[in-house]
């Protein structure tokens, strides 16, 4: 039991990570209904923005670039922590644009709409950065090692996994104890009591919509120190993610977590005896839950099953 | 019209499908002259099949299943497990490819059939990627992700003949007769009893239940035959790359059978992902000469398709050709896609 | 002996009780009306008749034979018919092909794989057929989606009589139907009384009154008060309850 802790404080935290991957994508389908496959593809960009505006070339003019630089790393990437999800929010909103046709007909649409974003970005990704991999500095203070038992450990994964906390516990506090989350929960997808209410509906679904890219992207920034940063890297996230909704359930936010748990669970611990077949795990733990469990672990009745 | 079709769907061979046949015959004639070559012309065809096989599913059954490049991809190695293991003839290898994709799709229907919508979506995304981490991992069968290289393209044996097929005519015309033999197969399964029943369950599983049908056993049966046929494909696949590779059964390739079928207009017309076959394999050789960001244009096209055109390029040529307004065409397109996620509930 | 037999049937959705106790006998020919209050557990009885819910406790027997619990499909084939409340039709068919779906001789053909459907002219009579008994003739090759509503519930009997049933069960058949749709009903029902045994749900009184020989009343789940026409309008249960209101 105790060779297994190790292996069980690395799925939990790897878990948290898939959790934060999947955050974003769970708002858009438990709020909207719809299903986001580019939300990878957001997530990657994220990564890529923040490279870039940290790296030795920010998109900038030369004399702000040099003052930028100058800057201390931790600043910067604190900086690029926020300004990148801008950003990706902003081709958030383009995606949502278009993706107004699709309301009210069947989630298919959104889902192929987004499935064709999601191969534009990828596309424009390789021909803006190439196919080669890149790595996001992160400050001194969350770089290096500890020893844990005799294993070391990355301080990084600790700082990655306890941010996930937090993003998380910020994110269900805003939907479920403030007024603006009431407002979202109700309406997102039941538009009549929020017409009724005086609000408007459209921009309402941009918000969440943006919200839910501007999570894509900030889990691409946590996640990149670890993965590495490539085109595939889209991919590589939105399938756990999607299938983290899947296993918990569709509209269930602490369903969409415990997934997350579980699947960093089967990853970690399988990569610990069987580490060839260990990305393997996460599918066969969905199989064994959606062969017995209608809608994953807890999911709601939703559209997306009529 | 309505009266033209229904003689049409009683017929073996329609007059679509001569002069279909016909045309696809002189390829070889004149496609080197415009700058393509018969390989184009042999993956065209293949792939058609697949399409085809795919469409079952998506366009027939309305089950939206994302993870069919596996049974493609089973079919291929079987193909060539069988060359290499068992015996080297062309009609066993070629057996062999059906019969161990349709029993891996069997084995997946098993746990999806009484799934519906996203759920059901992702199960055959999970299998997909389960399959597909076996090919990649099993060095010692598979090749890993070398694949599995030197499958020879067999003579075709007809006991009293044996034809070669090593050259990409003589082996494009004999794909171009299976495909003639699949689509006269699957045009008479899409407009047979159990064809319209399978139409009948995508419209209202309810509905179909209380008449008596049992559900479960259409959905879990064409599922098991799409997947056969689709790996029969694949069969033919490994023997027009003389390889069978992972590849195909990753979840984009997977995708992309998806989007052939949908951009030709799957959803309402058994041509449609012929047609999509057609756009997809030749923008790539086309456009992909010019420039190597080809995916990038054509996944625009695909948003446009989606957004302005749901019911795919057959779909809006059969509404040209049937001179009714685009409008109801989309409302078809429309309620078609709804259809995808099980009963279509309005919102 | 009766034809249906219920006996102690409950069914519960979680900690909620839907269906308590029901009983019901329907001799062979009878037409039984179902009424009651929205929310009473009417649609959920036609449910656990017709195989759609299984009832926590009881039994449902069809001519003797046990068929609790059974699947849709295999009550269906037993000859258990049943129309929608909310149609379900096979949109995207003709108004004949989806009669023709529904004849016991296609779903033997159910497996048939290699002849045309549309072929078969046998079937495509009897679909004829049972067009013309609701007046459908001239929409027979009208999809489903493109008939008027009335035209649609008309289509959603002539499925359930295409099945060549000995139990109908009508869930709510005269529901949105103007007058002339409801007189055109009636006609209908009056000519399949006594070749059929009919189950129907309705909140249209008259229409119930006029036609159904007995006539049950559900109520918080229960079987409140049952017998003919003329015995319910003088039942206590069923004034107070604002049922009889008409008479």
């Amino acid at each position: 039991m105790l060779d297994l802790l190790p292996h069980i404080l690395n799925g939990l935290t790897l878990g948290l990570l898939f959790a934060l991957i999947a955050l974003g994508f769970m708002l858009i389908v438990g709020l909207m209904e719809q299903i986001n496959l580019a939300h990878g593809s957001l997530f990657a960009l994220g990564a890529y923005f923040a490279m870039q505006l940290m790296g030795p070339r920010p998109p900038l003019p030369q004399d702000i670039a040099s003052a930028w630089l100058a800057l201390p790393l931790g600043w910067r990437y604190a900086a690029a922590l926020i300004i990148a999800p801008m950003a990706a929010g902003a081709i958030g909103i383009a995606i949502e644009f278009c993706m107004r046709r699709t309301y009210g007909k069947d989630p298919l649409y959104g889902l192929l709409l987004t499935f064709g974003a999601a191969m534009v970005i990828e596309e424009t990704i390789r021909l803006i950065w190439g196919t080669r991999d890149y790595v996001l500095q992160v400050p001194q203070a969350i770089n290096g090692g500890v020893l844990f038992g005799d294993l070391i450990w990355s301080t990084y994964r600790f700082y990655a996994a306890g941010i996930s906390a937090v993003i998380i516990g910020l994110v269900w506090l805003l939907i479920e104890k403030t007024p603006f989350g009431a407002i979202v929960k109700a309406g997102a997808h039941d538009s009549e009591i929020v017409r009724a209410l005086g609000i408007n509906l459209t921009r309402l679904r941009l918000l969440v919509f943006v919200f839910g890219t501007m999570l894509a992207a900030i889990a691409g920034i946590i996640v990149a120190p670890i993965w590495g940063i490539r085109p595939h890297m889209g991919v590589d996230a939105v399938i756990p993610a999607f299938l983290v909704i899947v296993l918990g359930g569709v509209g269930s936010f602490w369903g969409a977590v415990v997934a997350g748990l579980l699947v960093g669970l089967a990853v970690g611990l399988s990569g610990a005896y069987a580490s060839e077949w260990s990305l393997l795990s996460m599918y066969v733990l969905l199989v064994a839950v959606v062969t017995f469990r209608a809608r994953g672990l807890w999911g709601k009745k939703s559209v997306l099953e009529a | 019209m309505i009266a033209t079709y229904q003689s049409d769907s009683a017929r073996l061979i329609t007059p679509t499908m001569m002069w279909l046949f016909l045309a696809l015959a002189t390829v070889p004639l004149w496609i080197a002259r415009i700058g393509l070559y018969p390989y184009l012309g042999i993956e065209i065809l293949i792939w058609s099949i697949y399409a085809l096989a795919f469409n079952l599913v998506l366009g027939t059954a309305g089950l939206p299943s994302f993870g069919h490049g596996a049974y493609f991809g089973i079919g291929a190695y079987a193909f060539g497990l069988c060359q290499f293991n068992v015996v080297a003839n062309l009609w066993v290898c070629l057996a062999a490819a059906f019969v161990i994709a349709g029993l891996a799709g069997a084995l997946v229907a098993l746990f999806i059939s009484h799934r519906r919508g996203i759920y059901y979506a992702f199960m055959t995304i999970a299998f997909g990627q389960i399959f597909w981490t076996v090919a990649i991992k099993s060095h010692k069968v598979t090749g890993g992700e070398d694949g599995l290289l030197k499958i020879a393209r067999l003579p075709a044996d007809l006991g009293f003949a044996s034809i070669d097929l090593a050259g990409n005519v003589s082996f494009y015309y004999f794909v171009l007769l299976v495909f003639g033999v699949a689509v006269i197969a699957m045009w008479r399964l899409v407009h047979s009893p159990y064809g319209r029943v399978i139409a009948a369950i995508k419209q209202s599983e309810t509905r179909a239940a209380h008449l008596g049908y049992n559900v479960w056993l259409y959905k879990a049966s064409i599922f098991t035959l799409s997947a056969a046929i689709s790996g029969f494909a694949g069969g033919l696949f490994a023997m027009a790359q003389l390889a069978a590779f992972p590849d195909v059964m990753s979840l984009h390739q997977s995708g992309y059978v998806v989007m052939m079928t949908l951009v030709g207009g799957g959803l309402v017309s058994f041509w449609g992902p012929v047609v999509g076959v057609f756009l997809f394999l030749t923008a790539r050789d086309v456009i992909g000469a010019l420039t190597n960001a080809w995916m990038l244009y054509f996944g625009l096209l695909f948003m446009a398709v989606v957004l302005f055109r749901p019911e795919g390029v057959a779909g809006a040529v059969a509404a040209a050709w049937q001179n009714r307004s685009l409008y109801s065409m989309r409302r078809q397109g429309g309620s078609a896609l709804r259809l995808l996620f099980g009963g279509g509930r309005w919102r | 002996m009766a034809l249906i037999e219920v006996e102690g049937v409950h069914v519960r959705f979680g900690d909620r009780v839907v269906l308590e106790s029901i009983d019901l006998a329907v001799p062979e020919g009878e037409f039984h009306g179902v009424m009651g209050p929205n929310g009473a557990g009417k649609t959920t009885f036609f449910n656990v008749l017709t195989g759609r819910v299984k009832p926590s406790r009881g039994s449902i027997r069809l001519a003797g034979e046990d068929v609790t619990g059974l699947r849709p499909q295999l009550i269906a084939a037993k000859g258990v018919a049943r129309s929608f409340q909310i149609m379900t039709l096979f949109d995207d068919f003709s108004a004949r092909e989806n009669i023709m779906v529904g004849l016991p001789a296609f779903r033997v053909r159910g497996f048939d794989m290699h002849r045309a459907a549309s072929a078969d002219s046998d079937l495509a009579e009897q679909a004829s057929d049972i067009l013309a008994m609701v007046g459908l003739t001239d929409r027979a090759d009208v999809r489903a989606k493109d008939l008027s509503y009335g035209d649609r519930r008309a289509l959603e009997i002539a499925v359930a009589l295409g099945q060549n049933p000995r139990v109908l069960c009508l869930d709510e058949p005269t529901s949105g139907l103007g007058t002339d749709g409801v007189q055109r009903l009636s006609q209908l029902v009056s000519q399949l009384k006594r070749k059929l045994t009919i189950v129907a749900i309705e909140h249209d009184m008259e229409f119930l009154f006029s036609l159904a020989d007995r006539i049950s009343v559900i109520h918080w789940g229960q079987v409140i008060a049952r017998g003919a026409p003329q015995e319910l309008q003088q039942n206590e249960w069923v004034k107070r309850s604002n049922l009889g209101r008409f008479a």
